[in-house]
């Protein structure tokens, strides 16, 4: 039986370091690069802001678009139909047409005004009340409203529109969609809108980083030589600079919250005023501490991505003689 | 774990200069070589190819058996960080205290805080700088620097000591204790190569001799007169 060659021992293993050991380096080099940031705060003032703008404007119409969405279903004037009876129909038939309409799963609250009703809201609301008295009979038909329940569609109010035409005695139906449509199309472009803003100023942030970064790369390039002289792996090389573009990522995000935060200070009084003549306060939803973690992680990342592509391309090339 | 082949070794430049031609030489584990010759003939290219700062035209360069011209770019910083290395012109962080400087090797190996304090306290100890382990480089006079890059090739314990011109900038006492403190290194196991073109230092030493001229060498022999 042959016997099996004895595999020749590695030289130079590599190092056996702990997790501890890890830790400690990652800690040591976060703090170095810290130094680094804060000693040349008037440049990384500037890279914060740009990656702050960069993040703001997706990030504002992110909030914008949930809002608006948020709008379609609280809003008070919520979706719905109105469904007009014929003049003197039994009071037995519009409540079996409320009735059938209220049982379906799309709808979530039917009114029925009576015509006494009618006409009451009419002399109240109007200058016009006493042009009625010179008619023989009221001339206001019942009617119901339905609102649209939460999570149903434009669709579905198109089906019970069309099943409330079908009731015996109904006159008229009119779907009060079209304010709605609107809204839900700017949603709709204003969450593309946000979804192309992303992608362009998202790439826009990584490149401000690399450049950054980049620039760090060439400021620190004789200690980049010096450390590969001693030993230095590839990854340890790399690592300063991930943790620049980590630092000049979150802190972006943090410029970011803050211009959102003060975009929003400005626009609030307006905006109360705006909402409150439709009878809605303002709650703006979206902008909270999730949010605020989504921004500095994505700045994070983006950094990252953005030192990543600096030290890949620049590390790459580096000589040492 | 330092024993070091040359096989045939030929480096030339871009612009059409031969450095080294043809270079076959053994190097055992434990010994000490000074590399001698006049300027240009090719002492710091050699070590250049040794630390692969630069790659031969032709030829082979085995550490421990393996070829070092070819290992990927993770074994190679392995590899230098069994490596002590002098350099002519210090590499030294002007922006790093004299006890940073002389550490980095030791962190990037992953060395306890603790333990590296020790070393380079050490280290500084035997080249005289202790005293001045918190000043930056640019506080040191030229040969104070040297010192420093002197103490930071050995604070490792290296396999494999090379050393370019070590003693250029110090004086006859100095140089002669820092030749020592290679001999120190030397006798408990660790390949030393000296590239130094001081005549009267080398010869003061029992070591071998390699002389380069133009590239080639011309003479290769133990010096006994110690």
């Amino acid at each position: 039986m042959a016997r099996k060659a004895k595999p020749r021992k590695d030289p130079w293993p590599r190092p056996h370091t702990g997790p501890l050991t890890w830790c400690r380096d990652h800690l040591r080099v976060a703090r170095d690069t810290l130094h680094f940031v804060s000693a040349r705060l008037g440049t990384s003032l500037l890279v914060w802001l740009l990656l702050g703008i960069a993040l703001a404007l997706p990030a504002g119409l992110f909030l914008l678009q949930i809002n608006l969405a948020g709008m379609t279903t609280a809003w008070e004037g919520r979706p719905g139909l109105s469904v007009y009876f014929d003049l003197g129909l039994a009071d037995a038939e519009i409540a079996a047409t409320a009735a059938a309409l209220g049982s379906r799963s799309e709808i979530s609250v039917v009114k029925v005004t009576s015509q006494a009703e009618a006409l009451q809201e009419f002399q109240t609301y109007t200058s016009l009340a006493n042009a009625l008295d010179l008619l023989a009979e009221n001339p206001l038909p019942a009617s119901l409203r339905a609102t649209l329940a939460e999570g149903a569609s434009l669709a579905d109010l198109e089906l019970v529109a069309e099943f409330a035409g079908r009731s015996a005695g109904v006159s008229e139906v009119v779907v009060e969609k079209t304010w709605l449509e609107r809204v839900t199309d700017i949603t709709r472009i204003v969450s593309r809108l946000g979804l192309m803003l992303g992608v362009l100023f998202g790439v826009g942030a990584v490149l401000v980083t690399a450049t950054s970064v980049r620039l760090a790369i060439e400021a620190r390039l004789e200690e980049l030589r010096v450390l590969k002289l001693v030993g230095a792996t590839d990854r340890q090389i790399r690592r300063p600079y991930l943790y620049f573009g980590a630092f000049y990522g979150l802190g972006g995000g943090l410029i970011a919250a803050m211009l959102i935060s003060l975009c929003l200070l400005i626009v609030e009084t307006p905006l109360t005023h705006l909402l409150g003549s439709y009878g809605q306060d303002l709650e703006m939803s979206g902008f909270d501490p999730k949010f605020l973690l989504a921004l500095l992680a994505v700045g994070g990342i983006l950094g990252i991505a953005g030192a990543l592509l600096a030290a890949r391309q620049r590390l790459a090339d580096l000589e040492i003689t | 774990m330092g024993r070091i082949e040359f096989h045939q070794v030929t480096k030339r430049f871009e612009n059409g200069h031969e450095a080294l031609k043809d270079i076959s030489l053994e190097f055992e584990e434990g010994s000490m070589t000074f590399l001698t010759g006049h300027s240009g003939a090719g002492k710091s290219t050699f070590l250049k190819l040794l630390m692969c700062l630069e790659k031969p035209s032709r030829g082979q360069i085995l550490v421990n058996g393996v070829n070092v011209t070819q290992i990927s770019s993770r074994r190679l910083s392995y590899y230098r960080q069994n490596l002590g290395a002098v350099y002519q012109d210090h590499h030294l962080l002007a922006h790093r205290t004299v006890f940073d400087n002389v550490a980095l090797p030791l962190r990037v190996s992953g060395m306890r805080e603790k333990d590296i304090a020790r070393r380079v306290r050490a280290a500084l100890s035997r080249v005289g700088l202790l005293p001045k382990e918190q000043l930056f480089p640019g506080h040191l006079s030229t040969g104070e620097q040297q010192r420093v890059g002197i103490a930071r090739a050995v604070v490792p314990r290296p396999k494999i000591l090379l050393a370019d011109e070590p003693t250029g900038n110090l004086d006859p006492e100095l140089s002669q204790d820092i030749m020592h403190l290679f001999e120190q290194f030397n006798q408990v196991g660790t390949t030393v190569i000296v590239a130094s073109h001081d005549h009267s230092l080398i010869e003061s030493m029992g070591s071998r001799i390699i002389e380069l001229s133009n590239g080639s060498i011309v003479r290769d022999e133990i010096n006994v007169s110690r």
